[in-house]
């Protein structure tokens, strides 16, 4: 059985970066809402 | 119908007459395309890639960047003289409005690939003798599609600050399904593949085509309605 | 409850479930023999396209009622639309090729799903451009409505002229991505994330909804 592969760092590095835009984007609007 | 043809066909009259009364855009136009061909020759190495299989594309982003240079003087013409406004009220349709626009268009698009096409073939040896007439079919069907979505995209972007730029930014994706076709089909019209092996290009070419000239129409008076 | 407070609630609740969806996919979901955890990535570049993939046709579909109709609320929509739907595209276009790497063995590849993808994101950019163009609203409305639907019918275009021409360009593969049919576990995952996303749209809209309406309305004072 061949073995399953060590690419967990990209897995790691997707999940980070959908994090950072969703919450960047949440932020943004949010901040936008609260100027003047 | 026949009353639609003549209008566009007026519009389009009074287009190419301002044009050829100056002939600034279409000289531009032409020594732009001569440029560049002449760059894409020195910027590949003849010895790694044969010419053939390049030829396709550098024809086809000529020809992009030449309806491209087109477009962009398509309104302006109007704007400057305010003639757009002249043209509203007056009693043409706007569908004929954008059937003449698209004529004129079209018309110096094609004069310009009539003297790019030649340019091609001499300056990259390419053999287009026994292909030429399905070469130019490929050449209009897709030219046809350039200019359709180009002439309605003119339409949003004439009183912007950016007009150029948001043109180019805005056209592109859309011209390419028929830039993928043409090349598809030029390359293999150059290499003496059977034209049926292109059919299905072809057939997607006219379909956008047809699409698009069809949505153009109908989306055209809302660019210049109130 | 204002619509922009109904607005973040609605993204609060969303992120914090997204929240579970990453636990959950991270360490309850079985890992995938063949792929690895690289597979998981999966869990979020799909619903992210299907998120993104609402958006565009919410776009579409509201630039046509605008036309017809000409309420400025479908012009609103639309804009708060496109603008969500850029964020969508944006995690789809960042996803992608980080799965595409491990999977693959390459960062991009011209097949229809990326190549739509960069399409979307192109379409949405240039229609925010043009809405940044154009100052006066119904003209600016007008003028979205039309490339907004122009964008809509090029879609199926650009994804029939890349499968035609990818058909002829085999690219050559490391490791298939895995097919349709999905254990229990996986699939439940995968589903409870197209719900978190679709959660998010909602969320993220009526936030950005409410803020064109804000913006409006501090507009006409200062006029």
């Amino acid at each position: 059985m061949p073995d399953v592969p060590h690419n967990g760092a990209y897995m790691v590095a997707a999940y980070i970066v959908t994090a950072v835009i969703l919450l960047g984007y949440a932020l943004s609007l949010y901040r936008r809402a609260k100027q003047p | 119908m026949a009353d639609l043809l003549r209008q566009a066909w007026t519009v389009a009259r009074k287009d190419l007459l301002l044009e050829f009364r100056t002939r600034t855009a279409l000289v531009s136009a032409l020594v732009f395309s001569a440029l560049v061909l002449t760059m894409f020759n020195f910027g590949r190495d003849p010895t790694a890639v044969a010419t053939i299989d390049l030829a396709p594309t550098i024809l086809w982003v000529t020809f992009t960047f030449a309806a491209m240079l087109a477009l962009n003087r398509a309104f302006q013409l109007e704007l400057e003289n305010q003639a757009l406004e002249g043209l509203l009220v007056s009693p043409l349709s706007r569908t004929s409005l954008y059937w003449g626009k698209l004529l004129a268009n079209l018309v110096f698009v094609a004069l310009v690939e009539a003297v790019g096409l030649p340019l091609f073939v001499l300056f990259f040896d390419v053999p287009v003798g026994r292909v030429l007439l399905p070469l130019v079919g490929v050449i209009a069907l897709a030219t046809i599609g350039f200019v359709a979505v180009g002439t309605l995209f003119s339409a949003l972007v004439i009183r912007t600050r950016f007009a150029e730029l948001l043109l180019v930014v805005l056209l592109l994706p859309f011209l390419v399904p028929p830039l993928i076709g043409a090349v598809q089909v030029t390359a293999r019209l150059l290499g003496g593949r059977p034209l049926s092996e292109a059919a299905g290009w072809f057939r997607l070419l006219a379909a956008y085509d047809i699409g698009f000239v069809s949505l153009a129409t109908l989306l055209f008076p809302f660019t210049v309605d109130e | 409850m204002s619509l922009a407070h109904k607005g973040r609630r609605i993204t609060l609740l969303g992120l914090v479930l997204l929240a579970g969806v990453y636990v959950r996919a991270l360490a309850f979901t079985p890992l995938e023999r063949f792929q690895g955890p690289a597979q998981k990535i999966f869990y979020l570049h799909v619903p992210a396209a299907w998120s993104a993939m609402l958006a565009m046709g919410l776009v579409g579909l509201c630039s046509i009622l605008y036309l017809i109709v000409k309420d400025l609320r479908f012009d609103r929509f639309a804009a708060a639309s496109a603008e969500v739907g850029t964020a969508f595209s944006l995690v789809m276009l960042t996803t992608g090729p980080i799965w595409a790497k491990p999977i693959w063995g390459t960062w991009w590849t011209w097949d229809a799903r990326l190549t739509l993808t960069l399409f979307l994101f192109f379409l949405f950019i240039g229609y925010l451009l043009l809405r940044g163009a154009v100052v006066e609203p119904g003209l600016r409305a007008r003028y979205s409505a039309v490339l907004g639907i122009c964008g809509l019918v090029l879609l199926p275009f650009i994804h029939l002229s890349v499968y035609l021409f990818r058909t002829l360009h085999p690219q050559p593969i490391v490791l298939k991505p895995s097919s349709p049919s999905l254990p229990g576990s996986m699939l439940v995952t995968l589903l409870v994330s197209f719900a978190v996303f679709t959660l998010l749209y909602v969320g993220f809209v009526t936030q950005r909804y409410a803020l064109a309406l804000q913006r409006e309305a501090q507009g006409r004072e200062h006029a």
